[in-house]
């Protein structure tokens, strides 16, 4: 039988993961291609991490499939080779070297050790590769976890919440890096609350809310899917008799404390026309930005309502 | 094989090793030393072993019954070079069977103390296979510390013997069987160990637990099986069925003389003690099989 999907897809199907009283995965499905880097958001608790602990097998789903490649992690023959993970920065013993828990890796995984050295070297942490775990900074367990996601050379790369800890200086790094493989046609799959850093970084979103899927789509389809729903700010001396009528043509209209009009359902062409029909003055028009936070803020709140 | 290595290699790459490396000699030495002083009193004669015992104040002829009974029955078991040969070359034996254990056990739960668990079966994802794999590296290290304890309890017992003008006694079946039993015994409680280890995933709560399972199991169940025999089932089999304990197994196992009153044959022991690492051992794989690793 042919395998259908490519060595770097990963395929979520009806994915579940039931604990007594909730799911925290529920029904999940979505597709992530190679040579994307797709952000994969949610608000804390969502269900990112349990997703990708099923993924990578070490949380056993209720019900589901997750692959990547096709297959299920626990049958792939030489695993490190194909995926490469950071799930947790603090993930090695507090007294071996970084260079040691490398190499431990390697051994296990049938790798020559030199390419601990070669990591090492590619994230940065070559001077500090024979301290001791213990001694590292956030940021340099986070490179830790990228080398060792990379002992591999996989073909796909997932990470949890990469940039946590990460400066400034860091988070830029990562970013290249990321981008870097995925322009080499690695898939790559980036958990993150840090809404504002997907929006630099990755083609593609997967967006759940209580363990369900919310939307997916590129980052422009799924800004622009909800622009309609953003509110236009007005301010104009006859708030009441433009709300009024606003409302009549079926627009969502709401004061606030400054008397201001927050208007949705209705773009900032209608508002203008209408005030001119009306000879009504306006001081203020402003369109709200549809950014990917304020989708995201949306989208969840939606999937939260959801059950 | 490579997953062998890698566990190896991961314990020789942090301090576990010598620290342990230290408590396996630092408690056969002491072990020894108390083993010597003990056997230099008690291959002495009568008059005098009863005057060591009792500082020089007391002789065999001043002592009250019960105390002179209880010294007579004492010095008959034990006033034998090869017995004591035995002791002395085995001096490894009391706590480093206990660490042949906590090392097993570390070896295991130090994956989730230290929040390892994760890397590690993601670059292995078939767990039985690590577990395989840490039993391997306790093995060896249990075989290793049989050989380093047992060296230097010969060497300095041979010398020891020698000198206060006793057999060495090498080559005598009976020590040869002690040091023989007591590399199995390493090895038997490394197994157990394991599986220990691998069933309760708390590594305060497994150490602890085994620490007194080992050091406190022999003497509770004595007390135990004794009340049980005494008051409620009448029969010898009671006795005997002490044997069920680990510790009590072990200790039938390897002592050169019965320890107990209707102690059954020493494979008895051994069987036991294997059981129990088996069962634990199969039990804790198919725990950590269908554990969620979040």
């Amino acid at each position: 039988m042919t395998n259908p999907d490519p060595v770097g897809r990963i395929v979520v199907a009806g994915l579940t993961k039931a604990y007594p009283g909730f799911n925290a995965v529920d029904d999940l499905s979505f597709t992530i291609e190679p040579g994307r880097v797709t952000g994969f958001l949610g608000p804390n608790g969502a269900g990112k991490t349990t997703t990708l602990r099923m993924l990578l097998g070490l949380i056993e789903p209720t019900s589901g499939t997750a692959t990547p490649g096709g297959r299920r992690y626990v049958n792939l023959e030489r695993p490190v080779e194909i995926v490469g993970a950071v799930l947790e920065a603090s993930s090695a013993h507090r007294g071996r070297t970084g260079r040691n828990h490398l190499r431990a890796i390697c051994l296990a995984a049938g790798l020559p050790t030199s390419r601990a050295d070669e990591v090492l070297e590619l994230t940065g942490l070559g001077a500090a590769g024979d301290r001791l775990f213990k001694g590292y900074s956030l940021g340099m367990r986070q490179r830790l976890g990228i080398a060792t996601a990379m002992l591999g050379d996989p073909q796909v790369l997932i990470l949890d919440e990469p940039t946590n800890g990460l400066d400034p200086e860091g988070i830029r790094w990562m970013r290249g890096l990321l981008r870097d493989l995925a322009g080499q046609g690695r898939t790559v799959l980036v958990s993150s609350h840090l809404l504002s850093e997907m929006q630099t970084l990755a083609d593609d979103v997967v967006i759940i809310a209580k363990g369900r899927l919310v939307r997916q789509g590129s980052v422009a389809e799924v800004s622009a899917s909800i622009a309609t729903a953003v509110h236009v700010e007005v301010r104009t001396p006859a708030a009441d008799l433009l709300g009024a009528r606003l409302e009549k043509l079926g627009a969502g209209v709401s004061l606030t404390a400054n008397g201001d009009l927050q208007v949705t359902d209705a773009s900032e062409k209608q508002i203008g026309d209408l005030a001119h029909e009306l000879g009504v003055p306006l001081h203020r028009l402003a369109a709200g930005t549809a950014d990917l936070e304020e989708a995201f803020l949306q989208l969840t709140h939606e999937g939260a309502t959801i059950r | 094989m490579k997953l062998l290595r890698a566990e190896l290699f991961k314990l020789r790459t942090t301090s576990m090793w010598w620290v342990f490396a230290l408590a396996w000699l630092v408690t056969t030495g002491v072990v020894l030393a108390v083993n010597s002083v003990n056997a230099r009193a008690l291959l002495k004669p009568f008059d005098q072993y009863v005057s060591i015992q009792t500082h020089g104040h007391e002789s065999p002829t001043t002592l009250d019954p019960g105390r002179l009974d209880h010294f007579k029955s004492d010095w008959t078991a034990g006033h034998d070079v090869i017995v004591q040969a035995a002791k002395i070359y085995t001096s490894g034996q009391l706590i480093g069977l206990l660490l042949a254990c906590l090392l097993a056990i570390v070896l295991v739960t130090v994956e989730f103390q230290q929040l390892t668990a994760t890397s590690t079966f993601l670059t292995t994802p078939r767990r039985r296979a690590v577990v395989q794999a840490k039993l391997g590296t306790a093995l060896i290290v249990a075989g290793l510390a049989w050989a380093a304890t047992t060296v230097l309890s010969v060497v300095v017992g041979a010398v020891f013997l020698h000198q206060q003008g006793y057999l060495v006694s090498l080559g005598s079946w009976s020590v040869d069987r002690a040091i023989l039993l007591n590399l199995a015994a390493y090895l038997l409680w490394a197994l157990f160990g394991i599986g220990f280890g691998t069933l309760i995933r708390s590594q305060l709560g497994a150490t602890i637990s085994a620490t007194i399972l080992y050091l406190v199991g022999s003497g509770a169940a004595g007390a135990l099986f004794t009340l049980l025999n005494t008051y409620v089932i009448k029969h010898n089999w009671v006795l005997s069925a002490q044997v069920i304990v680990p510790s009590t197994a072990s200790t039938v196992m390897i002592s050169p003389t019965q320890p107990f009153d209707y102690a059954p044959a020493a494979w008895v022991g051994a069987v036991v003690i294997f059981a129990w690492a088996a069962v634990f051992g199969l039990w804790g794989v198919r725990t950590l099989q269908g554990r969620d690793i979040a």
